[in-house]
């Protein structure tokens, strides 16, 4: 269970405020989506809740925790996941050793290990190992372990991507786009894996997408931003027949709607 | 018998250096341009502490390798903070202030003329036992987290940081390490030589080991060992090439740049697992 807790953030890149005031918050053991047409700063917000960007106003909090202006490791380590819109594997390392990469700052065990060649170095270098190994299992890429990020489909991709931040240990997991560029077949199966996670893990995941059909089904509240400020929230039935929403996607038109 | 040897050793000093090259550049992908400083650093502070100060060898030694660190220190703090193209500007500002205080200090150093009259210490074994030390220390670092993550970073920065990984110490930690490496390369050298000059130690070097690192591929450990064998012991033996050593470097790199961009090896590495597979392919195949 953790609470994030996002109070009025801010960022203009010269005179364009891509994040206007923007405030929420994500309580115990829940999905919420970010939607909103393109350049609607939505990624931005992710880039300013992990220190991609610094913020200009605002403030985050992580269980109580004040994680503003920290840097990005450290805002990692404090809980804080994430996944990329377009994909950011490490070439040059395997299946395998992209997500230990993630895990690895927990493996405590330090340079003099490594010098000494101590056997604590090859224990945690196991312990290390067997938890990336179990990460790639729940997300379906066993025996994928010693091929190579970028020899693998599109969709196999994304899910490395997706255990690569789970083994950061995170209190929150911000997916962005994480079914862009997948076919029919394939976003039905993230939906299912993506509850799979929720279930098994303690923590919240915020989710930006476009795929309208996964953020509907996945979360239980839906926040939408246009031109970086809030411009609706609440459960998806409540965001579908919004008016503000239909007219900033679709532009001003007559809808109908029945709820 | 006696000049092969002698060869043999000076490769081995060179290889410890390149190692340094080989974690910096190669497994980090930052371009130090003065990494021979460190070179020059080991080699006269641990001259000087022992034929001006009497100091006990081990001792001249140790304090040579913590200079190298102090001055690593030094110049890595203020760069790994900075874009990788800034890092090979500092590093090579770096590498030639070396030598100018070198040259400057001549009541201490010997300035232009050199430091001579160190006794030779350094046998064939000691390099090759402390090759393979290193060899170990950098196997075993590049199969630890620091060596996943330092390939991680060099891949993909931004990336890295959001996988929790300390971007700026990480690439502080490799630095240094290559800097005490490189310094006792330069312990080595001076009670090998007997005698040391500032010009010996410039960018040229550095750059030769960089070209070493990259002709080998970036990526393997195996590649530094083996082009470094390839291109220092090689001009040695065919000593009529020696004059053309530079001009046959370029050529060799351009080949490779346009044949094989990745360098001989490319991510490759010659383990045991990996000589294991090769023979049960072959017995096999047999």
């Amino acid at each position: 269970m953790s609470s994030l807790e996002v109070k009025g953030i801010s960022k203009a890149f010269g005179g364009v405020k891509a994040i206007d005031d923007f405030s929420f918050e994500v309580d115990g053991h829940d999905i919420v989506g970010i939607i909103g047409p393109n350049g609607a700063g939505k990624t931005t917000v992710f880039n300013l809740l992990t220190g991609v960007y610094s913020l200009d106003a605002g403030q985050v909090f992580l269980d109580g925790k004040n994680l503003t202006g920290l840097p990005q490791h450290a805002i990692t380590r404090a809980g804080i996941a994430r996944t990329f819109q377009n994909i950011r594997l490490f070439r040059g390392l395997n299946v395998l050793e992209n997500v230990m990469t993630a895990a690895d700052p927990y493996s405590g065990y330090n340079l003099l290990d490594v010098c000494l060649f101590t056997p604590r170095k090859r224990r945690r270098e196991k312990a290390v190992k067997d938890l990336s190994r179990n990460y790639l299992k729940i997300v379906g890429l066993e025996g994928y372990e010693k091929e190579k990020p970028e020899s693998l489909p599109y969709g196999m991709q994304r899910k490395l991507e997706l255990a690569r931040a789970l083994a950061t240990n995170p209190r929150i997991l911000l997916l962005d786009e994480p079914a862009a560029g997948l076919n029919p077949s394939e976003v039905r199966a993230f939906i299912d894996l993506a509850r799979t996670i929720h279930a098994q893990f303690q923590f919240s995941i915020i989710i930006i997408e476009h795929r309208l059909e996964v953020v509907m089904e996945l979360s239980s509240r839906i926040f939408v931003l246009n031109f970086g400020k809030l411009l609706a929230m609440g459960t998806p039935a409540e965001i579908v027949c919004d008016r503000a929403v239909t007219e900033a996607y679709l532009g001003e038109e007559e809808t109908e709607c029945s709820a | 018998m006696e000049y092969l040897v002698s060869t043999l050793t000076f490769t081995g000093i060179t290889l410890i250096g390149v190692l340094g090259v080989y974690m910096v550049t190669g497994l980090t992908g930052l371009f130090s341009f003065g990494q021979a400083a460190f070179l020059a650093i080991g080699a006269y502070v641990s001259a000087v502490l022992y034929k001006n100060l009497g100091l006990p060898l081990p001792l001249a030694a140790l304090v040579a390798m913590l200079v190298g660190l102090a001055a690593g220190l030094l110049v890595g703090l203020p760069t790994v903070r900075l874009r990788r193209d800034y890092i090979s500007l500092v590093t090579f500002g770096f590498g030639e202030a070396i030598i100018a205080v070198l040259n400057n200090t001549a009541n201490i150093t010997g300035g232009a003329m050199g430091l001579s009259g160190v006794p030779q210490k350094t046998s064939f074994l000691l390099v090759f036992a402390s090759l393979l030390v290193c060899v170990a220390i950098v196997i075993s670092y590049k199969n630890s987290k620091y060596g996943r993550q330092c390939l991680a970073l060099r891949n993909d920065e931004l990336a890295a940081k959001s996988m929790g990984i300390n971007v700026e110490r990480l690439k502080l930690v490799t630095f240094l390490i290559a800097s005490v490496m490189t310094s006792f390369a330069g312990v080595l050298y001076v009670f090998y030589t007997t005698y040391v000059e500032p010009g010996a130690f410039g960018w040229v070097i550095s750059a030769e080991w960089m070209i070493i690192v990259f002709v080998g591929g970036v990526n393997s450990l195996t590649g530094a060992v083996f082009a470094t064998f390839i291109l220092t012991g090689l001009p040695e033996f065919l000593r009529f090439a020696s004059e053309w050593r530079i001009a046959i470097y370029c050529v060799i790199v351009l080949l490779i740049l346009n044949f094989r961009p990745s360098g001989i090896f490319g991510e490759h590495e010659i383990s045991l697992s990996f000589l294991q597979k090769l023979f049960r392919k072959g017995a096999r195949a047999a």
